[in-house]
Parts: structure tokens; C-alpha cells; sequence
């Protein structure tokens, strides 16, 4: 997972210019680093100059000092050029390390709006938003940016600023000469522009053949048991072969048209050379220019050759760099679905749960719920049963506040859960889910989250009073044991149980049980059923239930189908009125 | 002891370094190649050089009388009758002709290097290992990451490629362009030659000191951002936890306290990264100016030309300084690719250890009687996972294997397709040692169906045909109505064309597992074994898969494991296996009336019935 990264922000658009209000969005970025921005511009501007004057006066010396043959000023000279160097390359310690440490705050401060904003969006989102979107938003959308930042404004003003001062010092030394460095200008930048989109296309093509490279190359991998259970090895490696084959092509054409490409630049300049020479050397035999000019053009003529291609490629960079900020900037103007009301309050939680004509739907248009009332009195363990898709687990959804009902009202200790703070529902509340799902952690981590606040031997009570500390203690570390994707394997009813202490911990007046449906080994089994009756005591308890042991002992089963209640009462009441419930409850039996 | 360990290691490096070399070796002719283009270049480069510098002599001298003349190579000059001009445009259009020249075998270059490495080399390495991957037994994959693995066909085979371009080619060209530099520059004059030679082993040493204090720097900042978006990934696939228990704040404090570390981290390489680039930029601006320096005097002394002397030294530095600077990547370059070729050659050179034998006996069409015969298994020596299993298989019996998580049970069903091999024992198909007949033929007879099925992003109809891939519509139809799947297929829009996406996420538990019967089954093997379809999924949709399976069995032998007693009463034998051991077996109504394991399932599985 850590190495194998494909990308995945080649379909998604690119702008093709560049939008002022978003450019003016990152710099509003920089403002807490203001001082290392504007000093930042000045050491800019300055190396803009630095660079040329450099250049000028390896041009100075050797027309000057050392085609007049005077010893004393070449040392002299050199001296001076020598100190020039070292001031320059002085400032650029500052340039470099300042305009990457703004980079790298802005995407620090980014990354911390990011993590903030999905800390407060709500659930809804997290269903309908695919993890690796998120991630890519924090990785390639933010490197991306982070460049832009870094290097394109700096960088351009770098070169626009070299080229701005060559073309006034060479219109200064002769401008016809100047003239003939002009027309060919416009000839550069055409080549690049056409060559620069070629290359982006061949550079798709690379990357889209290289993803079904690799898609291929994982399916193989994590679908090996079927492959070889179905004697495909022979077949699957010819079509691998294609693919490869197919990607090695596409190389090829970005091979070829970076060879026309790149090159042709530096062609360019070497041809301009060339009449450089010819031209200027009529001039000097007719006697109409001085040679040390022709010199001086020989080596400024680079300034203004060489910014073009590099301005050209920025200007690439910045079109991505702005592609990823707008995707950036679209995920943190997302606005969770809903706040708490400021009139919310803090309330001590005794456990009554009242739905009252709740109605709701995940999409518009399908409802889920319909009319759903019923009244659970602390204490009691409510069964839910019916089958996938009949509306089950979104009960247990809108009494943990993950969803808002769409009309109705859901009452905790007969007051509206609107008007109560999230948080104070939730720290009441105890929840383990199918999933079981545990964190890259120790055991001991895991129980911890909880509750806050707690010791480590509230923990490991916890355990106790589920009677499983010993099963925790069996584990290769104990407590200590990490767990999570990275930790050992657990079987599945050992995860189970960590989720139950660590809901134990936590002490609920409400708690929601959605049973795993897988099934579990037997003798774990009983461990199972044990603590879990002492988890449903004395707590208003929801149980999504699989396990028939558990809905016959419940207070009250709602039988769901549909979105609605179709039947209610405990297992006797239920079997007596021969409805659907009786049904079930004989199919269970039929299959056992 | 360390000593020791050492001397394996760098045995080892040497061992990879030659078999790397003989890998080259055989792509000898694109390697020849390019090392004759790369002189060739040089040749260009220098005489594109040279006729500049002349150019600029020529002019001084026609400009200033007491310029010294031009000197001509090899004791030509040009024509005496020649006007200015002519010989002007002389030298010019040579230039061109170079510097054209120096292009087009530029091109010839790259694409020569694309054709023979990426079209070459990368291909036939990454179908070589892919191919060796797909053949290597289960055992292999039980020890190796999949991550690990996808990354030895991508990108481990391009860092393989490095050794050829970015390692020999690169060290060849380097050191013919640097003696043909050095020689040139020698006999220009030796001494400016030293003078502005004297830097270079400094920005050499400069380079290699960086990019050595760099790197676990890069390596501790990629590893921070990593944890990073781990953590990020695991926020959110834990969110119904952390909201659950309203610990927002403090897991958002955890994450912000990483993004934290990973700033001051990149702060830390910020301030050594911007003293680098200034220092090897300082040093090659002194090699400049002792040129200029020493050079100058020589030039105003009269014993150097301007042109052809000068300014031709200080383009001659300047290219031999790039090439000192590309040096320092060699080094990176042998690291980086003798790590990958390691984990390449790892995969090549594993023994494939199921295959067929030399003169496999072939069968057609098994009867699907199957014998098990003392048959012991471990997967780490001394780790017994079975232990004398004995048992006979009749043709069309339906068996069924009940055991616990870690009993074995799987392990006993995949030795029949030959995903493993029994340590001790022979497992034997019709009378016939499975060892001894043809691979293929073997695993032609059985059909699997997995735990959980693994489905390829193709349409249903290619995952149904994908052990039969020239299967007929009728044939595939036909395997999906036996498995109870036709319907639910019908009553997708593009029906058996439609695409399944991610492995299958967007389709229910049972509709894998139906899907998976169908491919099992379109082959009509006589043997149909079960690996405990039904764990991961509720009563409700076992139901669905039992309907399909009903129709699945009819006519083959079928062996199905579960720990579910639901699933297994209507078996004509059930086998209870525990710790590795066949404990108990019988019927469903023999085994409950002993007493044992079966029966305690059993009734852990129901309690309570009796209440009613």
C-alpha cells in the first residue's frame, strides 16, 4: 500500500488558463508569512540582475583587460568578479531556503485545514466521499501547489527579469543586432507550444497504459488462487505481455518526440550563433561594429533563448499547480451538512429514547424510514430485525446524531435531540459495528478511545467486568499486543471483544450493537454471548441482531420491512400473532 | 562476527553486480550502439566548438592586423584566394552543419536507448517475472507482501534498466568524454588545463558529501508523510468509532501533531539543500575565474588564441563540469538498482515447487474418487497443521468437513487442487498419486469456490468464463442458471456484458459467491470443492448461496467445509476435524447422538430451542 501509489489525477481536467481570483485565494496563503515573502520578491529581483551581471562581465573582462593585454587590470578585474560571484551565490542560500520554507508553511498550514474540515464533517460525507479522492486532495493536489508556490512566480520573475535586462543591454550595444535575436523569438516559442502539447499527450498515454499495467499486475497478485486454481498462468501471462508491450510503444513516442523536441531549442540557439557570427562579422569587416559587442552578444544572447523554454514549462506547472488548488480549495468549501443549534445543551442522559413519526432518506427520493415511532424506556434492549435493506441500521444511525431525520422527531429523555450537543449524546453512547473495526495500535490504545480521561486500569476493569481480560491477557503481548492493519491477526471474535471492552470503558446509558454476521468459532461463541449479556444490562440497548439467543430475550422486537415497522411486541407476543416475524423466526429454525 | 557479515553482504553485491553485467551483455548490440553515437557526439561537440572559437579568431584577426592568425587543425587553412566573406560563410555554415549533425544524433540516440531498454530489456524482464509469478506455488505468496510483489514487476524492473543506461553506458561515455577532454584540453596548454582543473575533485567531493547527508533525510521526511497519510486513511475508515465516542478532538490532535513532525523535519533539510546548490555554484564560478585569470594573461601575453583558446577552455569546463556532476548519480544509480535486481533475480531464480512432472500421467475425465493417505501437512517445520489424515472419497458423495478457526480445514480441501503438497502422505486421484499426473489436467477436474471469491474487473461473462475463456454465451448462461445467478444477472442493464468494478465491491456477498459457483462449475468438473462459501455472509444470504449450490452439486463429488451445522446436516458423511485431527465422522443424526464436538457445536448453534 505504502509503495504502490498509481496516479491518479491524470483524467481529471486541466485548466487551460489561469483564474485571478484563485491565484489571489493562494497568496491571501502567504500573509501570515509576510516577511519571508516580500523578502523573498527583493532577493528575487535581485538575482535577476546578479545572474546577467555575471555573465556581462566575463564579457567585460575579455574584451577589456585581457584584449589590451594589461596584467594588472585582469587581476584586478577578476577579483571583482570573483566577489560579485560569491554575494550572488550568498543571497541565493536565502532565495532557495526562503521560498521553500513558504512552501512548505502554506502546505502545513493546508494540511491542518484539511484535517480540521474532515473532523467536522459530518457522516453523510464520509459514505458518499471514496477515501482515495481525500487523500489525493492532501497528497498530489498539495504537492502540486506547493511547487506552484515554491518555484513558478519566483522562478518566472527570475527569468523574465534576466531576459527584461539582456534585451536592454544588447539594444543598448547595437539594436539591429538586437533585431535579428527578436525574429527569432517568436520562432522559439511557436516550436515550443506545439512540441509542449504533443509531449503532454504522449505523457497521458504513458500514464494511462502504465495504470493497466498495473492493474493488471495487482489482480494477478491478489487473485492468484483463482488464476492457478483455473490453470490461467499461460493466458494471463500473454495478455501481461500485450499490456507491457503496448506501454514500452507509448514510451517510445514520448521518447521520440523528446528527442525531436528538446534538442531543437538548443539547435536553435546554436543556429542563432551562426549568424550571429556571420552577420556581425560583415559588420566588423565593413568596420560598422566593434567585436567586443559581438562578443558581449555571443554570451547574451543566452538570457534571452534559454528563459523562454523555462517560463514555458512554469507556466505548465502553475496550470497544475492551479488545477490542484481549485480541487483543494472545492474540498474545504464543502459546509458539513448540519451544525448544532447554539441553543443546544448539555444534559445529564438517563437513557429514554422516543422516535416520533421520523421519516428519512439518504438519497432524495428513496426514503429509507417512513412514519418510524416507537418508545424505548431506559434499560430495555430493543431487537431489530428484517432483512438487508429494510431500514435497520440507519434506526441506529439518527440515535447516534450521524444523520438528521428528515421530518419527525427523535426525543432522548424527552427532550429533541436537536436541542441536545452532539457530544454530549455521543460520550453517553457505547457502539460497536459489523466491522469491529480496530486502530494501528496496542489493545490497550484501542479500549482507551473509549472514553477520555481514562487509566489504564479503568481498561483493564473494564475487561474484568466483561470477564475477558484473560482472553486480552492470551494474546502474544497481552494488552500491549498492536493490533490493526500493520498488528497481528485477530479472529474475529477476538476483535470483537477488544470493541466490547472498549464500549464497556465507556460506560453508556445508549448502546448500539450491530452484530457481525459472519460467523464466529463456536467456543468463542460463548465468550461472546456471556459478555455481551453484560453489556445490554441495565442500558437502553439497539441491537441489530443476527443471533436468535439475543432477540428472544429482547424488551422489544420491532420487525422492519421497507423502511417501516411491520410488527412489534417481545419473541411470545410476536410468535402468537402468526405475522411475519412467526415466519422468520420458523425459516431460522428450518435452517438449523 | 560483524566482519563477517559484511564480507557475505558485499559477496553478495558482487554476485548480483556480475549477473547484472551478463544481463547487460546480452543487449550488447543497443549497448554498442550507444557508446559509438555518445563519440561521435563528442567528436561534434568539440569540432562545433572548435570552428566557433576560429570563427572569432578569424574576424580579430581581419579586425585588428596584430591579432595572432587563426590556427587551422591537422595544418590546413583555408584557400588564399578566398574573399572574407567566402570564408566567412565558410565557417558559419560548417557551425551548422555540426551542430545539425549533433542534433539528428541526438535523436538516433534516445530513440536507439528507448528501442533497446524500454522496448527491450523492460518488456522481456517484466513478462519474465510476471510469468514466473504466476506459476510460483501458494507457499510463496504466504510469505511475500502483495504490495512487495506489484512493485517488483513496475518499478523494481525500470531501477534493473538503470543498471544498463544509467550505470555501464553512463560510466563508458563519461570516462571516453573525459579523457577525450582532458586530452584536447592538454594540448591546448597543460598548465591552464591544471589551473582550471583544480576545483573539479572539490565540486566532486562537495556532491557526494550532500547527496550522502541528504538522503536518510529524504528517506525520514517520505517516511513521516507516509505515517501521515496513514493515519489520514485510517481517520477516516475509523470515523464511526471516533464519532461514536466523540473523540474528534483528540485523534485530530494526534494528526496535527504528525503534520507538525513533518514540517520541522522538511525545515531541517531546507536549510542544508539551500547552502548546497550555492557552494557547488561558487566552485564552479572559481574554476571560471582562475580561467579568466590565467587564461587572460596567457591571451594578453599572446601564446592563446582568444577564440579558439579562451573561449573554447571555458565551454570545454563548463561541459566537463556536467559530466563530474552526472558522476555523482552513478553511484545512486548502482545502489538503487542492485537493491531492485535482488528482490528481480529473487523471483526468477524461486523454484517453482508444484509443477508437473516430467512424464505426467494425463487423464481426461476423472471419475472424483479421492483418497487421502496418511497424509501430514505443516506450513513451518515443526508446526503440524494436519496430522494422518485418512480418508476415501466415493464419486458423486457430498462430504462435509466441520472444524474451528485453525483446525486445518482449509488447508485439508487445497491440497486436493495441489495448492500445496503434503509434507508426509499422498493424496490420490482415481486410484493415481496426485504428484504424478499433469498439473493442469488436475486442476481441470476441480472447481473452487473460496471463502471469499476474488472477481477480476471484467464483465460477468469473462469472470464466469475464466477458466474456460473460448466458453460459448449458451455455456456461460447455462453455468449461471445452475448457480441460482441468472436472474439477478438479467436485471442488470447490460446484463452479462456488464463490467464488475473494484473486485466485485459493488455487488452483495451472495452474488460473489454465486458468481463464483458459475465460474467453478462452467467446466463441469467432476469435483466440486467448498471452502466455507458462506462464513462471511448472514442467514438470510446463506439461504441464497445453499440454493445455487442444491443445483451445483448434482452429479460431482463435493466437499464443502463449514462451521456452520446448518449448512452441513444434508451431507452424506461429515468428517469433524480438530487440531489437525479427524476426531469424529458419520451423519448428521449418527454424530448427534455421540457425544462430542459436533454435538457441543450443535448445540451452542441452537440454544435455547427448547425454550420455546
Amino acid at each position: 500500500m505504502k509503495h504502490f501509489r498509481v496516479k491518479n489525477n491524470f483524467n481529471e481536467d486541466i485548466p487551460s488558463e489561469i483564474s485571478l481570483k484563485l491565484f489571489w485565494r493562494i497568496f491571501k496563503y502567504t500573509a501570515p508569512y509576510a516577511r519571508k515573502r516580500n523578502i523573498l520578491f527583493i532577493l528575487v529581483i535581485l538575482r535577476s540582475i546578479q545572474l546577467l551581471v555575471i555573465t556581462w562581465m566575463i564579457g567585460k573582462i575579455i574584451n577589456g583587460p585581457i584584449s589590451s593585454g594589461n596584467f594588472r587590470d585582469i587581476l584586478l578585474s577578476v577579483i571583482g568578479f570573483f566577489a560579485f560571484v560569491i554575494f550572488t551565490q550568498f543571497c541565493f542560500i536565502f532565495r532557495s531556503k526562503l521560498a521553500m520554507e513558504l512552501g512548505e508553511s502554506v502546505i502545513f498550514d493546508l494540511r491542518k485545514e484539511v484535517l480540521e474540515h474532515l473532523a467536522e464533517m459530518r457522516m453523510s460525507y464520509f459514505t458518499k466521499t471514496k477515501v482515495g479522492r481525500i487523500i489525493s486532495r492532501f497528497t498530489s493536489d498539495a504537492e502540486a501547489l506547493r511547487s506552484g508556490i515554491q518555484n513558478v512566480v519566483f522562478v518566472s520573475l527570475v527569468q523574465f527579469g534576466g531576459m527584461l535586462v539582456a534585451s536592454i543591454l544588447m539594444c543598448y550595444y547595437d539594436w539591429q543586432l538586437f533585431m535579428c535575436v527578436l525574429a527569432l523569438g517568436p520562432v522559439v516559442l511557436l516550436l515550443d507550444r506545439y512540441f509542449r502539447k504533443r509531449l503532454m499527450k504522449a505523457y497521458r498515454d504513458v500514464q494511462e497504459s502504465f495504470s493497466r499495467v498495473t492493474s493488471n499486475v495487482v489482480e494477478s497478485i491478489r487473485g492468484i488462487k483463482v488464476v492457478q486454481g483455473f490453470s490461467r498462468e499461460k493466458l494471463n501471462s500473454k495478455q501481461f505481455s500485450k499490456l507491457v508491450d503496448t506501454h514500452a510503444d507509448y514510451n517510445i513516442k514520448v521518447a521520440e518526440n523528446e528527442s525531436v523536441f528538446l534538442p531543437l531549442l538548443e539547435l536553435n540557439s546554436q543556429v542563432f550563433i551562426a549568424i550571429l557570427l556571420l552577420i556581425a562579422g560583415i559588420r566588423v569587416h565593413n568596420g560598422t561594429l566593434e567585436l567586443s559587442t559581438l562578443i558581449q552578444f555571443f554570451f547574451l544572447s543566452n538570457f534571452f533563448f534559454s528563459p523562454i523554454n523555462v517560463i514555458a514549462g512554469q507556466f505548465n506547472m502553475a496550470l497544475t499547480a492551479i488545477a490542484g488548488a481549485e480541487r483543494l480549495f472545492n474540498f474545504l468549501d464543502e459546509k458539513p451538512d448540519w451544525v448544532d443549534r447554539p441553543t443546544a445543551t448539555y444534559i445529564e442522559i438517563k437513557g429514554k429514547v422516543e422516535f416520533k413519526k421520523v421519516n428519512f432518506s439518504y438519497k432524495k427520493g428513496t426514503p429509507i424510514l417512513k412514519d418510524i415511532s416507537f418508545s424505548a424506556e431506559p434499560g430495555m434492549t430493543i431487537a431489530l430485525v428484517g432483512h438487508t435493506g429494510s431500514g435497520k441500521s440507519t434506526i441506529t444511525n439518527l440515535i447516534a446524531k450521524f444523520y438528521l431525520p428528515d421530518s419527525g422527531e427523535i426525543l432522548i429523555d424527552g427532550k429533541n435531540i436537536l436541542d441536545i450537543q452532539t457530544s454530549c449524546i455521543r460520550k453517553k453512547m457505547g457502539i460497536v459495528l459489523q466491522s469491529n473495526f480496530l486502530f494501528n495500535g496496542s489493545v490497550m490504545e484501542n479500549i482507551l478511545l473509549g472514553k477520555e480521561n481514562s487509566s489504564e486500569n479503568d481498561a483493564i476493569e473494564a475487561a474484568e467486568k466483561l470477564e475477558c481480560r484473560d482472553i486480552i491477557e492470551a494474546l502474544p503481548e497481552g494488552f500491549n499486543t498492536i493490533v490493526g492493519e500493520n498488528g497481528v491477526g485477530l479472529s474475529l471474535g477476538q476483535r470483537q471483544i477488544i470493541c466490547f471492552c472498549r464500549a464497556m470503558l465507556a460506560n453508556p446509558k445508549i448502546f448500539i450493537l450491530d452484530e457481525a454476521t459472519s460467523s464466529v468459532d463456536s467456543i468463542t461463541e460463548e465468550k461472546i454471548q456471556n459478555a455481551l449479556s453484560k453489556l445490554l444490562k441495565d442500558r437502553t440497548s439497539f441491537v441489530i441482531a443476527h443471533r436468535l439467543s439475543i432477540v428472544r430475550k429482547a424488551d422489544l422486537i420491532l420487525m422492519m420491512e421497507n423502511g417501516e415497522i411491520v410488527e412489534r411486541g417481545n419473541h411470545h407476543q410476536l410468535l402468537k400473532q402468526r405475522g411475519k416475524y412467526a415466519k422468520l423466526y420458523r425459516e431460522f429454525q428450518l435452517a438449523k | 562476527m560483524l566482519m563477517k557479515k559484511n564480507d557475505a553482504e558485499s559477496g553478495e553485491r558482487q554476485r548480483i553486480t556480475i549477473r547484472l553485467i551478463k544481463l547487460s551483455w546480452k543487449y550488447k548490440a543497443g549497448c554498442f550502439k550507444t557508446i559509438f553515437i555518445q563519440i561521435l557526439l563528442l567528436v561534434t561537440a568539440l569540432s562545433g566548438l572548435k570552428f566557433t572559437g576560429l570563427g572569432i579568431d578569424f574576424i580579430r584577426k581581419n579586425y585588428d592586423p596584430k591579432a595572432p592568425e587563426p590556427v587551422w587543425p591537422f595544418g590546413l587553412s583555408l584557400p588564399q584566394n578566398w574573399s572574407f566573406l567566402e570564408s566567412l560563410l565558410f565557417i558559419t555554415g560548417l557551425a551548422i552543419a555540426f551542430s545539425l549533425i549533433q542534433y539528428l544524433l541526438n535523436y538516433y540516440d534516445k530513440m536507439n536507448r528507448a528501442r533497446f531498454l524500454q522496448k527491450g530489456l523492460v518488456v522481456d524482464l517484466r513478462s519474465a517475472v510476471f510469468s514466473k509469478l504466476q506459476r510460483l506455488s501458494f507457499r510463496f505468496y504466504d510469505s511475500n507482501e502483495s504490495a512487495a510483489l506489484i512493485n517488483r514487476v513496475t518499478s523494481d524492473v525500470q531501477s534493473v534498466r538503470l543498471f544498463v543506461d544509467g550505470v555501464i553506458i553512463q560510466a563508458v561515455s563519461i570516462i571516453i568524454s573525459l579523457s577525450v577532454y582532458l586530452t584536447y584540453m592538454i594540448s591546448m596548454n597543460i598548465r591552464l588545463s591544471l589551473a582550471g582543473l583544480s576545483t573539479l575533485p572539490l565540486i566532486f567531493f562537495t556532491s557526494y558529501y550532500f547527496s550522502k547527508r541528504l538522503k536518510p533525510e529524504y528517506q525520514e521526511g517520505r517516511k513521516l508523510m507516509d505515517e501521515l497519510i496513514m493515519k489520514v486513511i485510517e481517520f477516516i475508515n475509523g470515523i464511526h468509532v471516533i464519532k461514536g465516542f466523540a473523540r474528534e478532538d483528540y485523534e485530530l490532535k494526534k494528526l496535527k501533531n504528525v503534520n507538525e513532525a513533518v514540517k520541522k523535519q522538511k525545515y531541517n533539510i531546507f536549510f542544508l539543500t539551500s547552502i548546497f546548490g550555492p557552494i557547488v555554484g561558487s566552485l564552479s564560478q572559481l574554476n571560471i575565474a582562475i580561467i579568466l585569470l590565467y587564461g587572460g594573461y596567457l591571451v594578453a601575453k599572446g601564446s592563446l588564441p582568444l577564440g579558439s583558446g579562451l573561449i573554447v577552455f571555458i565551454g570545454l569546463m563548463h561541459r566537463l563540469s556536467e559530466q563530474i556532476n552526472a558522476s555523482v548519480g552513478i553511484i545512486d544509480n548502482i545502489q538503487q538498482s542492485i537493491v531492485a535486481a535482488n528482490r528481480v533475480f529473487e523471483i526468477i531464480d524461486s523454484d517453482e515447487t508444484i509443477k508437473s512432472p516430467k512424464k505426467p500421467i494425463r487423464i481426461n475425465r476423472a471419475k472424483g474418487c479421492i483418497t487421502f493417505r496418511n497424509v501430514y501437512f505443516e506450513y513451518n517445520p515443526g508446526e503440524k497443521i494436519l496430522e494422518d489424515i485418512s480418508f476415501e472419497i466415493k464419486h458423486g458423495q457430498f462430504v462435509g468437513i466441520l472444524g474451528s478457526v485453525g483446525s486445518g480445514k482449509s488447508t485439508l480441501l487445497s491440497l486436493i487442487p495441489r495448492f500445496y503438497d503434503p509434507s508426509m502422505g499422498a493424496v490420490l486421484l482415481d486410484g493415481y498419486d496426485l504428484r504424478s499426473l499433469s498439473l493442469e489436467d488436475l486442476r481441470r477436474q476441480v472447481g473452487v469456490v473460496f471463502q471469499e471469491s476474488f472477481l477480476f474487473s471484467k464483465t460477468i461473462a469473462d469472470n464466469i468464463a475464466f477458466g474456460k475463456p473460448d466458453a460459448t454465451i449458451e455455456e456461460i448462461q447455462k453455468a449461471a442458471k445452475l448457480a441460482a445467478v441468472d436472474n439477478f444477472i438479467s436485471q442488470l442493464p447490460d446484463k452479462y456484458d456488464t463490467i464488475i468494478k473494484e473486485s466485485g465491491s459493488d455487488l452483495s456477498g451472495g452474488q460473489r459467491q454465486r458468481l463464483a459457483l458459475a465460474r467453478a462449475i462452467i467446466l463441469d468438473p467432476p469435483i466440486l470443492l467448498l471452502d466455507d462459501p458462506t462464513a462471511a455472509v448472514d442467514s438470510q444470504t446463506e439461504k441464497e448461496i445453499f440454493t445455487g449450490i442444491e443445483g451445483a452439486m448434482r452429479g460431482r463429488t463435493t466437499i464443502l467445509v463449514s462451521n456452520r451445522i446448518s449448512s452441513l446436516k444434508n451431507a452424506d458423511i461429515i468428517y469433524v476435524l480438530q487440531k489437525g485431527r479427524i476426531t469424529q465422522h458419520g451423519t448428521h443424526s449418527e454424530l448427534l447422538k455421540q457425544k462430542g464436538f459436533y454435538r457441543k457445536t450443535a448445540e451452542i448453534q441452537e440454544t435455547g430451542i427448547e425454550d420455546i
